[in-house]
């Protein structure tokens, strides 16, 4: 029997093995890029949506921001926050989870990191990409740097963070797992003309 | 042709020009070769080449030329290559071009269908109402003659698919029109803080100014390097606004023009928080006898053939004017070296009665009763005023006599569409854009106002959660003063619609004014009725050349005035659009397992179920059903519906949904379950198992599996609140596999991990959690679908590739091997397990479904119980039995009726041919007078054939007892 390889819904150019998962091996020269970026930790908290957890937890309702740790906590719902680590993290974002209670309310984790399909789209001109497949005014006024909204992208249910990298525009998009390859085709067709490039993963930014 | 380069009319280089002389394009019209220049529209190289005659009317066949020389001019509709109904006074010419006539037969010059002429009096508006119609068996025939006659241009079938995306926009102001008016409104605008989606029709900014004199020019230079410096306005040309809907919902279609690559029309969805419409206005014909021969052109027709692509549109003119810009066209004519014969001034009663000619036009006869000889009749007859985005607003304009045409009703408009622009007045160049810079500013100051509003509706937008660029989002009060526009002057224009002898109205449609008159006579008495019947304002142009003078004739024929009897309705789209780019890109989610590689790597012939794709076979369904029975199999089940549901209250949420009870069920077991709408139809099951104190897992059909989450989340927001259950969907989180067949737990032990598998440690209808070919947290539970011992596998998806394919290769000594879901649906049947939509329909109540057993009408209140309680008091509904056919070589065909003499008393549901029994098995829906065990039903083949079957005593064809199950 061999190791257990992890793989992603959406197929990699050139694989290679990085921590279990299979992903891509290639590096953009461009600075339009798109990346699989699914073998992130991804574990989703439920509580009550105004309760001590809430409250805890601090990051309200279509609102994204790193925590202490590093880990970027995501206001993905009423009562529901999404928290994206590096990968192979579930059991220490759990643990840290288990701290925060909603008492009297009960409060739910479920690792859902390989539930969704979660990719990256960066540069300067992310947003006209994502303006051909998603109607949502993408403008710094109604969704800057930090927010978090659930839209459909190419007549697909899919969640939007906007987390800009070292300044530069940036959305972290993620749908269910089983659309994740047709995400990350519709995503590669609105952006073939203004010259988006795969670009391997590596844990960028977590 | 002759050998003056850039051809026999091209006139020596003019200010405005927008040619470029150092770059010659060669392309072929009609199979002729001519060379325009760089920036040449396909109509302007051929006028400059001294080309008259560019089609052929829709219904006569009459030979047409030059009108407008704009997008919207009539004459000039092509072919380029594969391409049909070109504009061409509008596309430029492209290196190797070929341009065709559309609809001509043999040739442009000699259309033999011009017949239609003699025809006229046969074929006059309205007339396939009244001919074409009998003998109705010779329809065919009239059918494949009028196909001949259709001016529609050409399609191949072997045209590759263009792949047209869709843009979505959300610019604070949306300006329609780029000419001055739309420029100093998008400055200002802009100016202010907002951003500006600039749209033009054109090729280029600047309206009228294109072809206007020196200060025109210098004014359109001036205007057009600010709005090129001001990074808020992102212009679009060759761009049109195809229609407005409600809350500022616009489409703009963007023409190939502006696109490099294959893109052909790209659909701009825009939702703009206000929206200026300055359109300017659309020079219109006059009506007369011969107003449709080559070489009889509007004004501006004139004045762009001489400004903009230096050509000289005739040797000797007559000029009818009734405005500044006719005795402006008159100078460009004089400047341009065109002899002007005569200027008509129809403002000192002057007129033209007629226009003669054969292919062109050869004289004029004017208001004395002279007729002079010429090649070229100019009109500036007056303006239609293209107020299509204000009706569309809600918006009707009003007709003003004083100023001959439509001028907007400013207070009927919604605040967040303005007028500005030669639609909303007249006066000097300095006042109309001071008009639209104050409109802009306007627009800009009520945008913002409105994404205030916006933005304060919309959750999580607290004072710290959205800031807008720049600074706080404060709410000044004096932005909430509504600033009024000053009113623009209307200049009186006479009113020149219908002159004295009989024209045509719609140059598209072939529709005159003597047609619009019978069609009034005959009772169509109103520019609603009088459109439809004679087709007018229905062609490309959709009114803006046509609609005033169509209402002037009816209006006219009635006896009354165009105020009173009115004008047809503007509606969208402006210009006709590509359904290519009305479609856009097709957006149709797929789904796929983790296991997709293996199964397309092994042959598998691929399912399409909703979005997903599954493997149906790998080319032997019944050898993959024995494998099962006899060795072990494994299939992917991945699209199986699975809610992870937590929290104090799941077992009350799973006795609400389900028909049977769950309060004791204890941790580590399993349950099958039904689910009743509130009408008692079957609506879906699936197996619910217990993790742990507050943990459960529920799993619903593949086709269910989005309804069931939104079932249960509805009952928990709307009816149960109070209610804590945590429901979060792993339909895809996990990825599930069956693996079933007498060898399954010899397999099983040697990839699992963590778990006891031994019958007595983990029975029949348990679950338990453990490791699985090195993979943690997989969750195992004992069902039996196909009726042997098997266990279905949720594997967290990354890994389920790995466990499938170590199954495979560690049971490969075993038998082991893939069955796909055809193979699944032989072996469920063999076993009686029903289908929910395929054993049962939308009237099928539980009762009906064979699940007396699972229904428990003791239990409190549960969906669907009133309605399960009064089928089970009325015991003569439909039952659900097994079928065997008494001919064991016959396989039903699944709907095949059951009859009792003529009368219908149920159907087939499911068949197949059973490889484990060598026989046909079937399940039925059947009255419940024949539902008893060994009842003989005739069952009626789609052949007509009838044939007998037996009821069986189970459901179940294969070991009904279950025991093979439980091993």
């Amino acid at each position: 029997m061999s190791e257990p390889l992890a793989h992603s819904p959406i197929r990699p150019p050139e694989p290679v093995v990085m921590s279990g998962w299979e992903v891509s091996g290639r590096r953009a020269a461009g600075q339009l890029t798109l990346t699989d970026c699914t073998p992130l930790t991804k574990v989703l908290l439920r509580a009550d949506v105004a309760g001590p957890a809430a409250s805890e937890v601090g990051v309200p309702f279509g609102r994204a921001r790193r925590n202490a740790d590093g880990v970027l906590v995501v206001g993905s719902g009423p009562g529901e926050w999404l928290l994206l680590g590096p990968p192979g993290q579930a059991r220490q974002i759990r643990a840290s989870l288990d701290e925060v209670t909603g008492e009297p309310e009960p409060v739910s984790v479920t690792d859902l990191t390989h539930g969704r399909a979660l990719i990256r789209l960066t540069g300067e001109r992310a947003a006209d990409v994502l303006s051909a497949v998603c109607g949502v005014d993408l403008s710094d006024a109604v969704t800057p740097d930090g927010a978090a909204f659930r839209t459909a992208v190419a007549a697909l249910a899919t969640d939007v963070v906007r987390d800009d990298v070292a300044g530069v525009r940036s959305y972290l998009l993620h749908c269910e797992r089983s659309s994740g390859q047709y995400l990350f085709d519709a995503l590669t067709s609105a952006g073939r003309d203004l010259g988006i490039e795969i670009d391997g993963f590596q844990a960028q930014g977590f | 042709m002759s050998e003056q380069p850039g051809g026999a009319m091209r006139l020596p280089q003019q200010p405005g020009e927008v040619i470029d002389r150092t770059t010659t394009i060669d392309f072929s019209w009609n199979g002729r070769p001519f060379t325009g220049f760089a920036g040449d529209t396909i109509a302007s190289a051929l006028a400059a080449a001294g080309e008259r005659v560019f089609s052929r009317s829709l219904k006569y066949h009459r030979p047409r030329g030059v009108l407008t020389a704009s997008y919207h001019d009539p004459g000039c509709i092509v072919q380029v290559g594969d391409e049909p109904n070109v504009r061409g006074a509008h596309r430029m010419v492209s290196a190797g071009a070929a341009v065709t006539s559309q609809n001509t037969w043999p040739s442009l010059r000699l259309d033999l269908k011009a017949v239609n002429q003699y025809a006229a009096p046969v074929l006059t508006a309205g007339f396939y109402y009244k001919t074409f119609m009998r003998p109705r068996f010779a329809w065919p025939l009239y059918e494949a003659v009028l196909r001949r006659f259709v001016n529609g241009g050409r399609v191949s079938p072997d045209t590759p698919p263009s792949r047209q995306a869709k843009r979505y926009a959300h610019p604070d102001v949306l300006v329609a029109g780029g000419g001055p008016a739309g420029m100093a409104a998008a400055l200002a605008a802009a100016r202010a803080g907002a951003s500006v989606l600039l749209v033009e029709e054109e090729l280029h900014l600047g309206g009228h100014l294109r072809w206007g004199d020196e200060a025109d020019l210098a004014a359109l230079a001036n205007l057009a390097a600010q709005v090129a410096a001001e990074p808020r306005i992102e212009v679009l040309t060759d761009a049109v606004v195809l229609g407005r809907y409600d809350g500022n919902w616009i489409a703009v279609l963007e023409r190939r023009g502006a696109l490099g690559g294959a893109e052909a029309e790209r659909l701009v969805k825009a939702r703009a928080k206000t929206l200026v419409v300055a359109p300017g206005l659309i020079e219109r014909p006059y009506v007369f006898a011969g107003n449709d021969l080559p070489g009889v052109m509007l004004s501006t027709a004139v004045r762009r053939l001489i400004n903009l692509y230096a050509v000289k549109p005739g040797e000797r003119a007559v000029v009818l004017s009734a405005n500044p810009e006719g005795d402006a066209a008159v100078a460009d004519l004089k400047r341009a070296g065109v002899q002007v014969l005569r200027v008509e001034d129809a403002r000192l009663g002057g007129d033209i009665v007629a226009a003669a000619g054969r292919a062109c036009l050869r004289s004029v006869t004017v208001a004395d009763g002279s007729q002079i000889s010429c090649d070229l009749l100019v009109i500036a007859a007056g303006w239609t005023a293209p107020t299509s985005l204000l009706n569309m607003a809600g918006a009707v304009p009003a007709y003003s006599p004083r100023a001959a045409r439509f001028v907007p009703d400013i207070a009927g408009l919604p605040p967040e569409v303005l007028v500005t622009g030669g639609l909303a007045g007249d006066g000097s160049l300095d006042e109309l854009t001071g008009h639209a810079s104050a409109a802009g500013a306007e627009a800009a100051r009520r945008a913002k106002h409105i994404g205030r509003a916006w933005r304060r509706a919309m959750p999580g937008s607290r004072a710290d959660a959205v800031r807008s660029e720049g600074g706080a989002d404060t709410t000044d009060p004096s932005d909430d003063a509504q600033a009024v526009l000053p009113d623009l002057p209307v200049d009186s224009h006479p009113e020149l619609f219908v002159g004295r002898t009989n024209g045509f109205v719609d140059f598209s449609e072939d529709v005159t004014a003597k047609d619009l008159r019978a069609a009034v006579a005959e009772g169509f008495d109103s520019a609603e009725l009088a459109k439809r019947f004679t087709t007018a304002t229905m062609g490309p142009l959709q009114g803006k050349l046509e609609s005033v003078n169509a209402a002037a004739v009816v209006a006219d024929a009635i006896g009354t005035s165009i105020a009173e009897s009115g004008t047809t309705t503007w509606r969208p789209p402006y210009v006709p659009v590509s359904l290519g780019a009305l479609a856009g890109p097709a957006f149709e989610p797929v789904r796929y397992s983790p296991m997709q590689p293996w199964h397309e790597a092994h042959g598998a012939v691929p399912l399409q179920a909703g979005a997903w794709i599954r493997p149906d076979h790998y080319g032997d369904p019944a050898a993959e059903a024995r494998n099962v029975r006899e060795r072990v199999g494994l299939i992917d089940v991945t699209p199986i519906g699975k809610l992870d549901l937590r929290g104090p209250d799941v077992a009350r949420l799973l006795n609400l949904v389900y028909v049977n009870k769950w309060s004791k069920l204890e941790i580590g077991r399993v349950r099958y379950g039904v689910m009743c709408a509130e009408d008692g139809v079957v609506l879906d099951d699936g197996v619910t198992g217990r993790l742990g104190e507050d943990h459960y897992l529920m799993s619903t059909t593949s086709s269910g599996a989005g309804a069931i989450w939104e079932w249960v989340e509805n009952w928990l927001q709307t009816e149960r609140p109070d209610w804590v259950v945590h429901v979060t969907p792993v339909t895809t989180a996990y990825a599930s596999m069956n693996v079933a067949g007498p060898h399954t737990r010899t397999l099983m032990e040697r990839v699992t991990e963590g778990v006891d598998l031994s019958n007595d440690a983990f029975p029949y209808m348990h679950v338990r959690t453990g490791r699985i070919a090195g993979v943690d947290e997989c969750v195992l539970w004992r069902i039996g679908f196909t009726g042997e011992l098997s266990y279905e596998l949720h594997v967290p998806a990354s890994y389920g590739l790995h466990v499938w394919e170590t199954l495979l290769d560690v049971g490969a000594d075993l038998g082991a091997a893939a069955f796909g879901v055809e193979a699944q649906r032989i072996l469920r049947l063999e076993k009686g397990h029903f289908i929910v939509g395929q054993d049962t329909d939308g009237l099928t109540r539980g009762f009906s479904a064979a699940l007396d057993w699972a229904i428990k009408l003791d239990k409190d209140d549960f969906a669907g119980k009133p309605e399960l309680v009064w089928q089970h008091e009325d015991s003569s509904g439909p039952r659900l039995v097994g079928l065997q056919p008494a001919d064991g070589s016959v396989v039903p065909a699944e709907a095949s009726l059951i009859m009792v003499g003529d009368h219908i008393a149920g159907r087939v549901t499911s068949s197949r041919m059973s490889p484990t029994l060598g026989r046909s098995v079937c399940l039925a829906q059947v009255e419940a007078r024949l539902a008893e065990p060994g009842t003989e039903v005739t069952v009626r083949l789609p052949t007509g054939r009838l044939i007998t079957a037996l009821v069986t005593p189970h459901l179940a064809h294969v070991d009904p007892d279950g025991g093979r199950m439980r091993v």
